[in-house]
């Protein structure tokens, strides 16, 4: 599996490479799995490119634990975290959505809960 | 608050629910007027959409007053009367600059879930399952609206609701699939559906200076709404022949129409027998999720050099896509969820100016607790059923 990900945000290179390292726009997850993050420009109007690869932090001491404790780093998060980045950047916003409001039995009001993000079972149930 | 929710394959229920609040800055509450109950949210109904969970508030076409408003919300006041578009946008992303709204890169929380599907992911849109974002629908006393400084269209006057609600999707949505058709004057488009937003393609067609139009549907009852309403100057029953792609032949005098829309989908009704049922048993064995007769026919049947414009929703995997057809003819297919907030602005003021009043669509105007004796007319068209609008 590919140990990359990437995404695109709407702004010039110099302002998403600061907006990255801000304490405001941190990514905690990236941050903290040590992957080597990258910046590139994007053609025309596009924007910056924002590259992370997994294989740096995945060959880390840390990592190699979490690999043995069958909880290595997750691709799928990796992108979820890029996503919010570009949100936050782009919208000032991260989307959020309500989740099922699950009608009016207890032990259904029990589980509600925002719909972002997903938890590990369900990003399996997904196949993501 | 009471919400009309999905709780299993052919089961919508009416139940009590928590009041919907604002999450962020640009959130908006509606308090909603008049909803109504779209052809896709039958796929919904009928089970073909993955990723709907029990307890889910349907709906992606409603409008109402505003109740409440976040901090990031200038251009909307508590009291306005808002109509609002089922594609969720940010407005700040490269797609929505570029006016592609149903692709807007922000506003999908479950953004994973539609890009392992769809190799990218698409807009949230209200109401329409955990891939489009899980966002709560408008079939309820009230909705959160992301986004509120982007999408919802103030109604400044005192139109009523029938006449501006289809501003949130099927009006737009059919007059989308007459402008991907590039109608420059005298052409002859084909539309496949006379549902609802069949029959606003057609009138959009018309708007756009078709000189014929073609309805076809298998029920004679919406192929005289298109012909007596939408302004359709032709209409193919396939209940009566089922060699659609003959008939538009004879009618264009063996040239094939210059364009073709799709307002069927995934669930298309006609089909040639043996096809028809090869679809029908893949998609129960979970082997193939779209029957697609109309796309196929549309191809078939288009002129070389013509348009096959997609607007009738498919959700997965299509077999025996007529690729010789479509290299060989040359056409060009085109697609997509409308982008709803490009069009909104326009055809409000076309609905101001009477060159169309949309609600010549409404069949059947129910409470929002009717809301299951409503999905259930309008799946099986009983009662010439074509448009269910809920008053909550």
């Amino acid at each position: 599996m590919s140990a990359r990900a990437s995404i695109t945000v709407g702004r010039a290179r110099e302002e998403v490479e600061r907006l990255w390292q801000s304490p405001e726009y941190r990514r905690e997850y990236i941050a903290g799995s040590g992957a080597d993050v990258t910046f590139a420009d994007a053609p025309g109007d596009r924007g910056t490119e924002v590259h992370v690869d997994l294989a740096v932090a995945e060959s880390g001491k840390l990592a190699r634990l979490a690999t043995r404790l069958g909880r290595g780093y997750s691709r799928a998060k990796v992108k979820d975290d890029l996503r919010r980045f570009k949100q936050h950047v782009e919208t000032g916003v991260i989307a959020r959505s309500e989740g099922s409001p699950v009608g009016e039995r207890v032990e259904r009001k029990l589980r509600q809960r925002p719909a972002q993000p997903l938890n590990d079972s369900e990003l399996e149930k997904a196949g993501v | 608050m009471r919400a009309n929710v999905w709780s299993g394959r052919n089961t919508v229920q009416v139940e009590n629910v928590p009041d919907p609040r604002i999450l962020n800055d640009r959130d908006a509450i509606v308090k909603v007027t008049s909803t109504a109950i779209c052809g896709s949210d039958l796929h919904l109904y009928d089970g073909y959409i993955p990723t709907m969970k029990r307890g889910d508030i349907l709906g992606h076409e409603f409008m109402g007053e505003v109740v409440e408003t976040g901090k990031g919300v200038g251009n909307l006041q508590v009291g306005d009367r808002v109509v609002v578009p089922f594609p969720i946008a940010c407005g700040d992303c490269w797609s929505c600059r570029h006016e592609l709204y149903s692709v807007c890169e922000n506003s999908n929380p479950n953004a994973g879930i539609a890009e392992k599907m769809f190799g990218h992911p698409t807009a949230g849109i209200f109401g329409y399952s955990h891939i489009t974002g899980g966002y709560a629908g408008g079939q309820a006393e009230y909705a959160r609206v992301p986004y509120a400084d982007v999408g919802p269209i103030k109604i400044e006057d005192d139109l009523p609701d029938d006449q501006v609600l289809f501003l949130s999707d099927i009006f737009p949505t059919g007059y989308f699939g007459a402008d991907l058709c590039d109608i420059e004057g005298g052409e002859v488009i084909a539309v496949f559906g006379a549902g609802p937003v069949g029959q606003f393609a057609i009138a959009s067609a018309i708007l756009l200076g078709a000189e014929r139009v073609i309805a076809i549907d298998q029920y004679e009852y919406r192929l005289q709404m298109a012909r007596g309403k939408a302004g359709a100057t032709d209409s193919i029953n396939f209940s009566e022949n089922p060699d659609i792609v003959e008939q538009l032949k004879d009618m264009t005098g063996g040239r094939g129409p210059d364009a073709v829309i799709d307002a069927v989908g995934m669930e298309a009704a006609h089909g040639h027998g043996a096809l028809h049922a090869v679809d029908r048993v893949k998609q129960s064995t979970r082997s193939e999720s779209d029957r697609g007769h109309a796309l196929r026919d549309a191809i078939l049947a288009c002129r070389p050099g013509g348009i096959v414009s997609v607007i009738g929703v498919y959700g997965g995997l299509l077999d025996k896509f007529p690729s010789g057809a479509f290299m060989n003819k040359g056409l060009q297919l085109r697609a997509g969820q409308c982008h709803v907030q490009k069009y909104t602005r326009p055809l409000y003021e076309r609905i101001r100016d009477g060159q169309i009043d949309p609600s010549f669509v409404v069949t059947h105007r129910l409470g929002l607790d009717q809301a299951p004796d409503g999905y259930e007319t309008f799946k099986h068209k009983q009662d010439e059923c074509v448009k269910v609008v809920l008053t909550p």
